[in-house]
C-alpha cells in the first residue's frame, strides 16, 4: 500500500483557503445522526471564542456509507465544511473498539491539513459525540493560542464503572512513566499546536497494525516525552452514540493495553529517565457526575475472575512471578464481599504483563487477552470498594491507585535491565 | 601328483590373495568412513548444543509446546534431544555408506533403499512438529476465548482443540510415510465423523433449550449485548 499523506486533494473549498489560524478538524465514521450537533456546536463555539481569528473546519470521514457527509454540510450551511480525502485502512480482523476503523489515517490527514494551513492551533474532536458545548472549543483552544500548553488534552467526568479501563491502566501507566498526570491520555478529543502535530507526523506509528486503536494514545505520549507543556481541558461528562460493530470486552482491553504496551516499548529511554509525577493545570471547571447511572453488578465479574484463575493460571504463570499466583490465589478463595484487588499487586501484574509483551513470552494477543479475568477481578474490586463514593472520593481513590504504579515502577525498570535476572 | 596338489594350492592361494588385495581397500575405506562418521557426527552433536543453547531453544520449544508434547524427560531437554537424535542420524547414515563401500550387494541395497526414505521421514517430522505447533497455539486460543466468554468447559473445549489437531498432524505424517494408509484413512474418518456426530446428537437430544436460548439470545442483543459499559 502507499505510503498515505497525500491527503486533502480536497474540493474547491479548500483550494481557496490557504491560511488558517485555526483547524477543527471532526472524524467520522456512519455518524449521521450526530455530526451535525457537533458541526453546529464547533461553529458556535469558534465564533463565540475566535471570532476576530481565521478558522477552518474540516471532516475527515472515514467512508461513512450513511448520510454523514451531507448531515454534516446541511449543519454548516453548505459553505466552509472542506472535506478531507484520504486513503482509507485496509480491511482490518477487529474493528477498533472506537468503532472507526480508519481513525489513524483521518488524524493524520487532520495534521496534514493543519501544517499545510500553517494553523497554531488544531482541535480534533469525534463525530460519534452526542452532547458538545461549543465551550469545549474554547477550553480545547485557548490554552494553545495563549502559549500557556502545546497539547490540551480532554478531562470528562465518568461514573465510578465509566472508563475503567483508563482509570486502572491507561492513565496510571502513563503517568508513572511519563510523570504527567493526564486523566485521560487515550481520548479522542484533544487540542494542539502545530509543532505537535508536525512531531506526530515525523513519527513512525501511523501505518503500524494497532494505529487505528491506539493512534490517540500514541498522539498524546509523542507530546508529552518531547517535552511539549501540557494541560487539560474540563469537558464534562462525555456521551457518545455507540457505533456498530462494538468489539467485546477483551477486544477492547487487547486493542487499548496494546496500544499503551507498544508504546512503552518504544520508549524505553524516556521513561527509565522519569521519577515522580507533577499535576497539570485543568481549564474550566467539572460538573458534578450526577447519580443517574445503573449500578454495575460484580458478581459476574468476581466469577469471570475466578473462572480465569482457574484455567489460566498456567499461563499467567509465563509473566507473573510465584508471589503473584500466591496473592491471586488468595484472591480468587476470598468471599465476594472482602474482595480487594492491591494496588501494588495490580500495577505489578500490569507491568509483568507489559515486559511478556516486549519479550514476546506468548503470541501478543493471547498475552492480552489473558488479561481479561484480572482486570475483571480489579474491576469488581474497585466498583464494590466504590459503589457509593462521590467524585471526588472517587478521584482519591485512583490517586491512591497512581501512587502504587508509581511506587512499583522501580521493579519494571529492574525488569526491562536486568530481563535475564528476573526471568 | 605332488605337483599337481602344489599347482592347485598356489591357484587357491593365488585367488585368495587377489580377492583379499581387491576386497581390502573397501574394508579400509568402510573403516575410514566409519571413523569419519563418528568424528562428524560428535562435531555435528557439539555445534549443535551450543548453537540451539545460544537460541534458547529450550524456552522457545517450551513456549511452542513441542517439548510438552513429546515429553522431555528432565535429564533430556529439547536442545539434548535434537542434539542426539542429529548424532545418532549422521551415524546410521554413516554406516549405511559404509556398508555400500564394500560392494555388498544386500547391504548397498538396504542403504538406497532407506536413503530413498529419509526425505519422507523428515516431512512426516515436520508435519508433526509444525501441528504440535499449531495444536498448542489453537489449544490455548480456544482456551483464553472461552474463559472470556465465561465458559465453564473451556479447559475441555481447549482439550479437545488440541487433539483433534495432533491426530490430524498424526494422520497427515503417517499417511505421508505410507503406514496403514487405506487404515489409517478408514480409522481417522470414522472417528472424526462418530466424534461429530456423537456432539450433533448431544446438542440435539440434551441441549436442545439451551442452544435455542443462546441463538436467541445472540438474535435479540447485539454483539456484546452484555457489556453495555464504556470501558474506555
Amino acid at each position: 500500500m502507499a505510503s498515505t499523506g497525500s491527503n486533502s486533494s480536497a474540493p474547491a473549498a479548500d483550494a481557496a483557503t490557504t491560511r488558517a489560524d485555526i483547524l477543527v478538524a471532526l472524524t467520522s465514521h456512519n455518524d449521521a445522526r450526530t455530526v451535525g450537533g457537533v458541526v453546529r456546536a464547533v461553529a458556535g463555539g469558534l465564533s463565540q471564542y475566535f471570532g476576530d481569528l481565521s478558522a477552518q473546519v474540516v471532516l475527515a470521514d472515514g467512508g461513512s456509507t450513511d448520510a454523514t457527509r451531507e448531515a454534516a454540510r446541511e449543519a454548516l450551511g453548505g459553505a466552509g465544511l472542506v472535506e478531507l480525502e484520504y486513503p482509507l485502512q485496509p480491511a482490518l480482523a477487529d474493528v477498533p473498539y472506537h468503532g472507526h476503523p480508519h481513525r489513524a489515517r483521518a488524524v493524520r490527514a487532520a495534521f496534514q491539513e493543519a501544517a499545510r494551513l500553517e494553523a497554531r492551533a488544531c482541535v480534533l474532536l469525534d463525530a460519534s459525540l452526542n452532547a458538545v458545548e461549543p465551550a469545549w472549543v474554547g477550553r480545547l483552544i485557548g490554552p494553545v493560542l495563549a502559549g500557556r500548553a502545546e497539547f490540551v488534552g480532554a478531562h470528562f467526568v465518568r461514573h465510578v464503572h465509566e472508563g475503567a479501563l483508563t482509570k486502572g491502566i491507561v492513565y496510571p501507566v502513563f503517568r508513572a512513566l511519563y510523570g504527567v498526570r493526564l486523566r485521560q491520555p487515550a481520548s479522542s478529543e484533544f487540542g494542539c499546536s502545530a509543532r505537535v502535530a508536525a512531531s506526530c507526523l515525523e513519527q513512525d506509528f501511523w501505518e503500524t497494525e494497532l494505529a487505528p486503536s491506539g493512534i490517540d494514545l500514541w498522539v498524546t505520549t509523542t507530546a508529552v516525552s518531547s517535552g511539549y507543556g501540557v494541560c487539560e481541558a474540563a469537558l464534562g461528562p462525555r456521551q457518545a452514540a455507540a457505533r456498530e460493530a462494538a468489539t467485546d470486552l477483551s477486544t477492547t482491553l487487547a486493542q487499548v493495553v496494546g496500544a499503551l504496551f507498544t508504546d512503552l516499548d518504544h520508549r524505553v529511554d524516556i521513561w527509565q529517565r522519569v521519577r515522580g509525577s507533577t499535576p497539570v493545570p485543568l481549564v474550566g471547571e467539572d460538573p458534578d457526575a450526577g447519580s443517574d447511572v445503573r449500578p454495575m453488578a460484580i458478581e459476574g465479574l468476581i466469577e469471570s475472575f475466578r473462572l480465569g484463575y482457574r484455567e489460566l493460571r498456567e499461563i499467567w504463570t509465563w509473566v507473573l512471578p510465584p508471589r503473584a499466583i500466591v496473592e491471586l490465589r488468595r484472591l480468587a478463595a476470598a468471599p465476594p464481599e472482602q474482595f480487594r484487588f492491591d494496588d501494588r499487586l495490580w500495577a505489578s501484574v500490569i507491568y509483568d504483563f507489559a515486559f511478556g509483551f516486549s519479550q514476546r513470552v506468548m503470541p501478543r494477543s493471547q498475552l492480552l487477552r489473558s488479561l481479561t479475568p484480572l482486570y475483571s477481578g480489579w474491576l469488581a474490586s474497585f466498583v464494590q470498594e466504590l459503589r457509593h463514593a462521590t467524585q471526588a472520593e472517587i478521584e482519591a481513590r485512583v490517586e491512591r491507585l497512581c501512587q502504587g504504579f508509581e511506587a512499583e515502577k522501580r521493579h519494571l525498570i529492574s525488569r526491562w535491565r536486568w530481563p535475564e535476572k528476573l526471568r | 601328483m605332488l605337483e599337481q596338489v602344489d599347482r592347485v594350492l598356489r591357484e587357491a592361494m593365488n585367488q585368495i590373495v587377489v580377492l583379499t588385495a581387491g576386497f581390502l581397500p573397501g574394508v579400509l575405506v568402510s573403516l575410514v568412513l566409519v571413523l569419519a562418521t563418528f568424528v562428524v557426527a560428535a562435531f555435528v552433536r557439539m555445534m549443535l548444543m551450543r548453537g540451539l543453547r545460544g537460541l534458547e531453544f529450550d524456552r522457545w520449544a517450551e513456549q511452542a509446546g513441542v517439548s510438552g508434547l513429546v515429553g522431555w524427560s528432565s535429564s533430556a531437554s529439547p536442545t539434548t534431544a535434537v542434539a542426539r537424535s542429529a548424532y545418532w542420524i549422521i551415524v546410521v547414515l554413516g554406516l549405511l555408506v559404509s556398508l555400500t563401500a564394500l560392494n555388498a550387494t544386500m547391504p548397498s541395497r538396504l542403504a538406497f533403499s532407506v536413503f530413498e526414505y529419509v526425505p519422507h521421514l523428515l516431512a512426516a517430522l515436520m508435519i508433526l512438529v509444525i501441528g504440535a505447533v499449531a495444536a498448542r497455539f489453537l489449544a490455548r486460543s480456544v482456551l483464553i476465548e472461552a474463559v472470556n466468554m465465561q465458559i465453564q468447559s473451556a479447559r475441555l473445549l481447549s482439550l479437545v482443540v488440541k487433539w483433534l489437531v495432533l491426530m490430524v498432524a498424526v494422520a497427515m505424517a503417517l499417511d505421508h510415510l505410507g503406514i496403514g494408509r487405506s487404515v489409517l484413512l478408514l480409522a481417522f474418518g470414522i472417528t472424526f465423523g462418530g466424534v461429530v456426530f456423537a456432539a450433533a446428537l448431544a446438542v440435539g437430544l440434551a441441549a436442545r433449550d439451551v442452544v435455542g436460548r443462546a441463538i436467541e439470545r445472540q438474535l435479540r442483543e447485539p454483539p456484546g449485548g452484555d457489556d453495555r459499559v464504556n470501558h474506555v
